[in-house]
């Protein structure tokens, strides 16, 4: 684990030698310009288009109920 | 001991379909993970569709509703929220930046407004988690730590939830639509979390146990750490939530697979604009034109639909009559039935026309309010209504030959009468109430009475 | 003719039928593959899918480009029913819930998935050897690494296992083993293909993209998962993609790109080859144009950071509650060294010094190759700096990194970028890159089709 972790760091210690002397400019987040993408709000998927996936969503689930909620841990906090 | 007490209020805006995919947003009508895809659920691979424009507009809205800045002109990143609870599906939330800040609710001061994704539900009791919930689009308002006592921070509570329901972009109450993150300190002390408030009452309740439990800290002579806790509604305490002090690192980044916004201020202005009277200002306005008392209009704007109502009625009626009415009878009568005014069956025309028959005195105050309760059960025309209860108005002969059997017939209680007993004149109208089936005026009744008791005696002498 | 067109002939004229195109497809694959292991997992419906497509062709119905052709599909796309895994134990058991954008396109146009290729464990790897389901061996070069992270579909490609696979690039994962392994790859621009579905390494880099025998057969396929949706949000706003009309245009009167960059930074022996394709361009008629790209290589660790900082985003939702099992529980070595590494330079106190100011040197680099592109139609170059080292050569993570230089700059500019075999060194195969601007397959596919035919 200490090896993954102090070979991870090498190339952050090669970067900041890389960028050094560089320029500060814009950071680029996005490929292309474009702001304001939305969609409008509309009627949803209908009961049947989602069925099929819920069928899957279940199967994969390591547990599940009866109902079909997911089965996770139980908070510490509110085991009192 | 000073206490400051902020608020972060998470409130479901009312959309079709869920901010980021296509799925309902009716999660408590429906089998737990139903109302799932890929998207709201973190399947691997998932990406968002391009953020649902309703929800967008509608947090504008409620921003300048709450006396805000909005944020114009500035890129606007939608980030990812870092942090692993199991009601988050992708290990992340996606929340914006702010879109709007610097706005006021009677003296509270909002620091800002922004937008998120509501995660999943998760039970940790049972340990199961429902991602219906997940991904319906969040508003969320942060308040600056202004309010000094759970008493105030109730009210606040209470002012913003009809706000909200102003702008009628908001989902109903019911149900955890609006919940709270309640911040806590007391002088000297750390500043405490609590989550998992999802009610009004929970905020209020929560923040009771907290200043005790922070008072008795510090008088023990321990400090009180800074901390997240968690509300447990059901023993209406609170308990440490996370192990750590530090506060958590969320290393937020622009989601890379959503688009920034920029809000323009045309977009802005025609949102204000458009948008529904703030109740405050609504309050006022309603004083100044129609001239109204403050406690009257202060019940006529407590909900949407009740001053929608009064308005439309009062182009047609005397509104201060009618300010009376909604006051008091409406009021009351949708109280009863425990309806809002918004649901209400009948037409402002209906209300109208039967508080004219209440102006020009073709039915007393108290025949009204018998039609009115018939109105709001099953609306019909008042005329008809009248016909229907058999209150059809008393003839003056009627009255007076009523008034004249009773003075006739109960001897004892007109002498009681002259003699200074004033009790005897509410049984003498209860009296003639009875002989007319309750048709009569009582204070008509009274009136007259009086006159025919004391001229009586007068000439007596 | 070429691969691809030969096989679309003979099934348009019923000398193949799409179910024998199949069949013949799992035969080779189970005489082949054992020692190849480019397929993960097959896809026990393609038969059933072949008849369909079969039956609709005997019906005189248009059924589409790809008409009764076998295609791979990278371990990292989801194709319902099939296990999406990764390469990854940490997916090992997840059968996917719905189909990939791209995988819905390849099926409408009469595509057939055969099979799940093989890659390197969550797409971090240039060499095919992470694989939590072992490593894949290069068919062109048999005992040497296919490159990666796409090794399976690359090593497909080159046994003739299948007609066309879906690979994946982020900073070199088609382009690395097309090279390697003496195929075609093209990695599009940026934005143009979908990606709703392909299992996340860096968002804001990878491209789903083409791997085939030749030039026409990954235009095709790039022409059949192109083009803008209402299904997912970071999308450029382009309907539909045409390469093929313009696919033999040649190259003459056009501006070809060469940089002294590249001969610094690639093993001369491959330098070698890549000349004499510059040289080929030169002889049918294109301008040889001198570019400058100074800070070419600082891209590599900037690239590193910020796919690192992506990746660890990405993997949150691995926690092993829905779906398979915690990632951190099970992955391997380099996946966990960029999770590490995403989660220490994402802190609050560290974004600053190091995850912004790697996007600063994204740029810096992107402002160069834009200025380059300004004054030529395509540059051209090699695609990897070394040849392939052997399979189980002990390689440091800097070293295995290093395999990237000169395909990383495409993917911080999100400039398209495509490569075809030029030669070989040894017997190892060596690829040239065509790199073009953004939306400029067409010219980049023109580059690569004078570039393939025979001298």
């Amino acid at each position: 684990m200490k090896e993954i972790e102090r070979s991870a760091q090498e190339v952050i210690d090669s970067f900041v030698e890389a960028a050094k002397d560089l320029p500060e400019l814009k950071e680029t987040y996005y490929n292309q310009e474009a702001y304001n993408v939305v969609s409008p709000d509309g009627e949803p998927t209908p009961e049947k288009e989602r069925a099929e996936f819920r069928k899957r969503f279940i199967a994969d689930m390591p547990g599940s109920d009866d109902q079909g909620n997911l089965k996770v841990e139980v908070a510490k906090w509110a085991e009192r | 001991m000073k206490v400051k007490i902020g608020l972060e209020v998470h409130q479901q805006i009312a959309t079709e379909r869920k901010f980021y995919c296509n799925c309902p947003t009716n999660y408590q009508d429906v089998p737990p993970n139903t109302n799932v895809c890929p998207i709201c659920t973190g399947m691997p691979g998932a990406k968002p569709l391009s953020p649902n424009e309703r929800a967008v507009n509608a947090a504008i809205e409620i921003a300048v509703m709450l006396g805000c800045k909005v944020i114009t002109g500035q890129t606007v990143y939608i980030q990812r929220k870092h942090y692993d609870y199991p009601d988050l599906p992708s290990g992340y939330q996606r929340t914006s930046l702010p879109i709007a800040s610097e706005g006021t609710l009677e003296g509270v001061r909002i620091r800002e407004v922004h937008l998120e994704e509501d995660p999943g539900q998760y039970n940790p009791v049972a340990g199961t988690a429902d991602y219906n919930r997940s991904g319906v689009p969040l508003v969320e308002i942060v308040t600056e730590p202004d309010m000094k006592s759970p008493e105030e921070a109730r009210r606040f509570l209470r002012l913003l939830t009809r706000v909200l329901e102003y702008t009628g972009k908001v989902r109903p109450e019911a149900g955890g639509a609006m919940r709270a993150d309640v911040n806590i300190s007391l002088e000297g002390g750390g500043r405490v979390e609590v989550k998992n408030v999802n009610s009004v009452k929970g905020a209020y309740r929560a923040l009771k146990f907290e200043i005790i439990r922070q008072r008795d800290k510090i008088k023990r002579g321990e400090t009180v750490v800074r901390e997240t806790r968690a509300y447990l509604e059901s023993q209406m305490t609170t308990v440490p939530m996370r192990a750590k002090e530090t506060e958590e690192d969320y290393r937020y980044i622009p989601d890379p697979d959503i688009f920034p916004l920029v809000l323009e201020k045309e977009r802005v202005d025609r949102i204000t604009a458009g948008m529904a009277e703030a109740p405050h200002i609504r309050e006022e306005r309603l004083i100044k034109q129609y001239g109204i008392p403050k406690p009257a209009a202060e019940v006529i704007v407590s909900e949407r639909g009740l001053a929608d109502l009064y308005e439309a009625v009062a182009k047609d009626v005397d509104p201060k009559l009618a300010a009376t009415w909604f006051r008091t009878k409406l009021k009351k009568v949708l109280n009863y039935m425990k309806l809002q005014a918004a649901d209400v069956k009948f037409t402002p025309g209906q209300l109208a026309g039967l508080l004219r028959m209440v102006k020009t005195k073709k039915v007393t105050p108290e025949q009204g309010e018998l039609v009115l309760r018939e109105i709001v059960k099953k609306p019909a025309e008042p005329e008809e209504l009248l016909v229907k209860l058999g209150l059809i108005p008393l003839k003056r002969s009627e009255l007076t030959k009523a008034i004249s059997g009773t003075i006739t017939t109960n001897p004892v209680a007109v002498k009681d009468y002259r003699a200074g007993k004033t009790k005897a004149l509410e049984f003498l109208t209860g009296k003639v109430m009875g002989q007319t089936k309750g048709k009569a005026d009582p204070r008509a009744v009274r009136k007259i009475l009086i006159r025919r008791l004391k001229s009586r005696h007068r000439t007596r002498k | 003719m070429g691969r691809t067109l030969e096989k679309l002939d003979s099934i348009n004229r019923g000398e193949l039928s799409a179910v024998d195109n199949v069949w013949q497809a799992l035969e080779r694959i189970e005489k082949l593959d054992k020692k190849i292991n480019s397929f993960i997992e097959l896809n026990s419906n393609a038969v059933a899918e072949a008849e369909a497509v079969h039956r609709r062709l005997q019906r005189g119905e248009k059924v589409g480009k790809l008409e009764g052709l076998v295609i791979g599909v990278k371990s990292n796309l989801n194709v319902t029913g099939l296990r999406a895994t990764c390469a990854s134990r940490t997916l090992d058991n997840y059968v996917s819930t719905y189909d990939a954008d791209v995988v819905k396109r390849v099926r409408a146009a009469g595509g057939i998935v055969i099979g799940v290729n093989n890659m390197d464990e969550f797409a971090c790897g240039s060499s095919g050897e992470t694989s939590a389901f072992g490593p894949t061996d290069n068919p062109a070069a048999p005992g040497h690494i296919p490159g990666g992270s796409s090794s399976g579909g690359g090593a497909a490609i080159a046994a003739g296992l299948c007609d066309l696979c879906l690979g994946t690039d982020t900073g070199g994962s088609i382009r690395n083993p097309a090279s390697h392994c003496g195929v075609v790859g093209v990695k599009p621009t940026y934005g143009l293909v979908p990606r709703q579905g392909l299992i996340d390494l860096g968002m804001s880099l990878d491209q789903i993209g083409s791997i085939a025998p030749d030039v026409v057969g990954a235009a095709l396929l790039l022409e059949t998962i192109a083009g803008k949706t209402q299904n997912e949000c970071v999308m450029l706003d382009v309907d539909k993609a045409r390469y093929l009309d313009r696919l033999g245009d040649g190259v003459k009167g056009m501006r070809v790109g060469v940089s002294q960059k590249f001969r610094d930074l690639t093993d001369p022996a491959v330098m070698g080859v890549i000349d004499k394709s510059v040289e080929k361009l030169r002889e049918f008629g294109a301008e040889i144009v001198d570019v400058q790209l100074p800070n070419l290589e600082r891209g590599l660790t900037a690239y590193y950071l910020i796919v690192s900082v992506e990746f660890f985003s990405g993997t949150r939702k691995f926690d092993g509650r829905k779906y398979g099992k915690r990632i951190e529980d099970v992955c391997g070595e380099e996946v966990l060294r960029r999770i590490m590494r995403g989660r220490y330079i994402s802190q609050k106190e560290y974004r600053g010094k190091f995850y912004q100011r790697a996007l600063q040197v994204r740029t810096l680099v992107r402002q160069e190759l834009m200025a380059a592109l300004e004054k030529v139609d395509v540059i051209v170059g090699p695609t990897v700096p070394k040849l392939p080292h052997r399979l189980g050569a002990k390689l440091t993570p800097m070293e295995m990194y290093a395999y990237d230089y000169l395909t990383i700059p495409a993917n911080l500019a999100g400039i398209c970028a495509g490569v075809v075999k030029a030669g070989d060194v040894g017997g190892i195969p060596v690829g040239v890159q065509a790199q073009g601007k953004i939306l400029g397959e067409s010219d980049m596919f023109r580059v690569m089709h004078v570039l393939e035919a025979k001298a």
